[in-house]
């Protein structure tokens, strides 16, 4: 799940060095410049944790939490204070207020990871891209990853297909998917290019215990039966057929 | 209430620069000690202030060249990637309000309650902030890339 972010304070900057510090994981950040900004984002987005500023025009983070704390909606959304004062009133003001936790400026974005580490598991951008991998190429029908070369496969269409062969891999070994089904029904002509894509993804298949399958023409089955890797397999005329071989 | 003349105002001011410098820039601060007023052609300057018990201002003197290459530490990038002024201004206001932070704090902690402004920028060439009617005015000045850059406290007790 995506984590939705709220940063609000008028420093551009920190508001930089937030988005950057969760910019490695599967956060989605928003930003206000003020509280009553923040206000109005926070109603819109319903983020999952705001990163609150105190010292602000317009607004100040004290008085917008105590609004923020008076919405049914929106009073249980943990709030960390990020604060240039770390007096021993203003801290115990601030923990008074029901925030989750503060940080006192001056701060890095490591600490900053850590506090919500405390609320939310955070997960690597990698692995949110693995489980909601997408591609043109690739698609997933009746627990099958479909790989459908194109009519003629360039140069940068292979590369992207070989590039995102992995995470597709991933991403079914997460799912706990094992069928992969490559149809090359389209393509008009085989070419070396398109055999050794072919050598990579029996390979790739191979190592990740998966099994796979070929829908294509016959010339395809003539041109694989002539490498020691590929000249077991039968080729399948449609992806259904090649589905009711798994 | 405190008596503000026993105050170690400039080593709070050295400290908290310190470690502005060193947590937010990744910079180590060379400090100077120095009793007049920094002259340079062209300068930002960063003021925060505090108001309550005791009143007062801490600004941060900043040479502009310097002032870019801060900005560009403090957002992980090179000084020729940094937009434009508004960029600067900002890592100069913050950075003022991070030291204007600690301070205020420290004065709280003493028994001399106060609150913050939010920071203010200034910005020309050759030119010096006077102020006049403090009880207190310490100022240090600092090397660092070649660059010196100077950081002044004023301070009054309210009665």
């Amino acid at each position: 799940m995506t984590l939705k972010v709220l940063a609000i304070d008028d420093s551009k900057t920190i508001r930089k060095i937030v988005a950057k510090a969760f910019s490695t994981y599967d956060c989605d950040v928003a930003e206000a410049e003020n509280g009553v900004e923040g206000l109005s984002v926070a109603s819109r987005n319903k983020p999952d944790l705001i990163v609150l500023d105190i010292t602000m025009p317009v607004m100040n983070g004290i008085e917008m939490l105590s609004k923020l704390k008076g919405q049914p909606e929106l009073k249980d959304i943990p709030v960390i204070m990020l604060t240039a004062e770390s007096g021993k009133d203003n801290v115990m003001q601030i923990v008074k207020m029901g925030v989750k936790d503060y940080i006192v400026k001056p701060f890095k974005g490591e600490q900053l990871i850590e506090r919500v580490m405390k609320i939310y598991t955070l997960e690597p951008k990698g692995a949110t891209a693995v489980n909601e991998f997408s591609n043109p190429f690739f698609s997933v029908f009746d627990d099958v990853q479909v790989l459908t070369l194109p009519e003629k496969p360039d140069r940068a269409a292979i590369a992207e297909i070989e590039g995102n062969l992995g995470t597709a891999l991933k991403s079914m070994a997460s799912k706990g998917l094992s069928h992969f089904v490559l149809d090359t029904k389209k393509v008009k002509e085989i070419n070396m290019l398109i055999i050794k894509l072919i050598m990579a993804v029996v390979q790739a298949c191979e190592k990740n215990k998966v099994h796979l399958r070929f829908v294509g023409s016959e010339g395809l089955e003539n041109e694989l039966k002539g490498f020691e890797e590929t000249s077991r397999f039968t080729i399948h005329s449609s992806v259904k057929d090649a589905k009711a071989t798994f | 209430m405190s008596d503000i003349s026993k105050l170690d105002l400039i080593g709070f001011a050295i400290n908290s620069t310190r470690d502005v410098f060193q947590t937010m820039l990744s910079m180590k601060l060379n400090v100077i000690e120095s009793r007049l007023p920094m002259k340079s052609p062209n300068k930002i300057v960063g003021c925060v202030s505090f108001a309550g018990d005791v009143m007062g201002n801490i600004c941060i003197h900043v040479p502009s060249a310097f002032a870019r290459v801060m900005a560009a530490a403090m957002l992980g990038m090179e000084p020729d990637e940094i937009e434009g002024e508004d960029e600067v201004s900002d890592v100069i206001g913050e950075v003022s309000n991070m030291i204007g932070g600690d301070l205020k704090s420290r004065l709280c902690d003493a028994g001399l309650p106060c609150q913050l402004s939010i920071p203010s920028i200034t910005r020309g060439n050759d030119f010096v902030i006077e102020s006049k009617g403090w009880m207190r005015h310490e100022r240090f000045a600092f090397q660092q890339q070649g660059h010196l850059a100077m950081v002044e406290v004023f301070i009054k007790t309210v009665n």
